[in-house]
């Protein structure tokens, strides 16, 4: 190695120390020290004392603030700023109490709605009794009887008011799946569904009303089957009775 | 826990020890602001260099190795970096304005009475300031501003090869009179 070009190398040493060598010096030193044991030696004795230039401030404190901005930094803090659910036993009295009421309100709600519904029921079959039993006041009203087996009862049938009540007595319950469907038999055969319904529950007998779109001496009789809950749009099921006018 | 060492402590931090932490910081934060306050001058960014350190310190605690140098020195070249790095951010070129001199900035004598382990570095104090002052003047922007010597040159208008030359011989001068101690 030329002795000149150490020598250049050597006097870059200080100023890499001190980190205030330019680039293009810096890649050249650093290929010299890879095979120069004295620059690194000197390399060493500079960093010493560039490391030392670090401490050779007096201190000086910052801010209390800062230290308490740090602690704020730290996992404990980031725990305790987030939002804690503590329940003492009082609060957690307190809580199942008040769930404990919103059950017993919500239980009370649905049992007035029930009660109301059984009302508005028991209020439908009452005016559709009282329907019958004013129909039976009419001087023009027909009574037809039903002869079926296990069940009785009438069709009572007004031709000047349109209307028709079937009273029957003993009619058997369905289930979920079935419902007695009403249909007005025309001359020629033909059914004209009069509309569904289910037997009165807790009652021995079941009025029904039926209402005719059409004049209702335009058919000659009237006839009940069981069909699907859905109903249906000609008879499907077995037939309850049949009454002819 | 007064007792304990810095690495002792470090061995803590790295494991999650905060009341630790508090005790590095205690006991080095003046270290640390006056670095980065003598780079920044200015005492918000400085306060954020130095809580940046502090927190390296708290997340790579784990990496400190202390056969290869003091906590101190560790923890004061991230501060110097820290701190240079928010000083290329700021793009602010160091001021060379009367107030701030850097002859002004070595004035002020370190109390003798305390941190006698520290004498070594507290006699590089005053060997700067024997120094000549246009070479405390490049040691200066080269150290505490991270000024290359092409950049020193042209910050102060003076050809390189005289930059060169001021900061070899202001950094022979400081070893001799560091090793003298």
């Amino acid at each position: 190695m030329a002795r000149d070009e150490h020598s250049f190398m050597r006097e870059n040493i200080p100023a890499y120390a001190l980190g205030a060598l330019d680039a293009e010096d810096i890649r050249a030193l650093e290929v010299h020290l890879q095979t120069c044991e004295a620059c690194r030696a000197e390399l060493s004795s500079y960093r010493q004392l560039s490391d030392s230039l670090l401490t050779a401030i007096p201190p000086k404190q910052p801010s209390a603030a800062l230290r308490k901005r740090l602690q704020g930094r730290l996992p404990s803090a980031q725990k305790t700023t987030r939002p804690r659910v503590t329940w003492s036993l009082s609060q957690l009295a307190m809580g199942t109490a008040i769930a404990l009421l919103l059950l017993l309100n919500l239980f009370s709600l649905m049992q007035m709605r029930e009660i109301q519904r059984q009302q508005a029921g028991l209020l439908q079959q009452l005016h559709t009794n009282q329907f019958a039993l004013s129909m039976l006041a009419y001087p023009s009203t027909q009574s037809f009887p039903i002869a079926a087996e296990n069940l009785s009862g009438s069709v009572l049938l007004d031709r000047e008011r349109n209307t028709v009540a079937l009273v029957m007595w003993h009619l058997p319950e369905l289930s979920e799946a079935q419902v007695y469907q009403i249909w007005l038999i025309e001359p020629d055969g033909q059914r004209v569904s009069a509309g569904l319904f289910r037997s009165q529950a807790g009652s021995s007998y079941t009025t029904e009303p039926v209402y005719s779109k059409r004049d209702i001496s335009s058919f000659t009789g009237i006839g009940v089957t069981v069909e699907p809950a859905q109903g249906s749009q000609q008879p499907t099921g077995p037939g309850v009775f049949r009454v002819d006018f | 826990m007064t007792h304990l060492t810095d690495p002792e402590l470090v061995a803590r931090v790295a494991q999650g020890d905060e009341h630790a932490f508090l005790m590095l910081y205690d006991r080095h934060a003046g270290r640390v602001h006056a670095l980065t306050l003598r780079i920044l001058d200015d005492p918000m960014l400085a306060e954020e260099a130095t809580q940046d350190t502090f927190l390296k310190l708290w997340s790579r605690a784990r990496l400190y190795l202390s056969e290869r140098g003091s906590l101190l020195l560790w923890l004061l070249t991230i501060a110097r970096r820290t701190a240079l790095d928010r000083l290329r951010m700021e793009s602010r070129r160091p001021a060379l304005s009367d107030s701030k001199d850097p002859e002004d900035l070595w004035q002020i004598i370190p109390d003798l009475n305390t941190m006698s382990e520290e004498a070594r570095w507290r006699s590089l104090h005053f060997a700067v300031q024997s120094l000549q002052p246009d070479h405390r003047q490049v040691i200066e922007l080269a150290y505490y501003q991270g000024l290359s010597q092409s950049e020193i040159a042209e910050v102060l208008g003076w050809p390189l090869g005289t930059v060169k030359t001021r900061v070899r011989a202001a950094m022979e001068h400081l070893r001799s009179k560091w090793n003298a101690e």
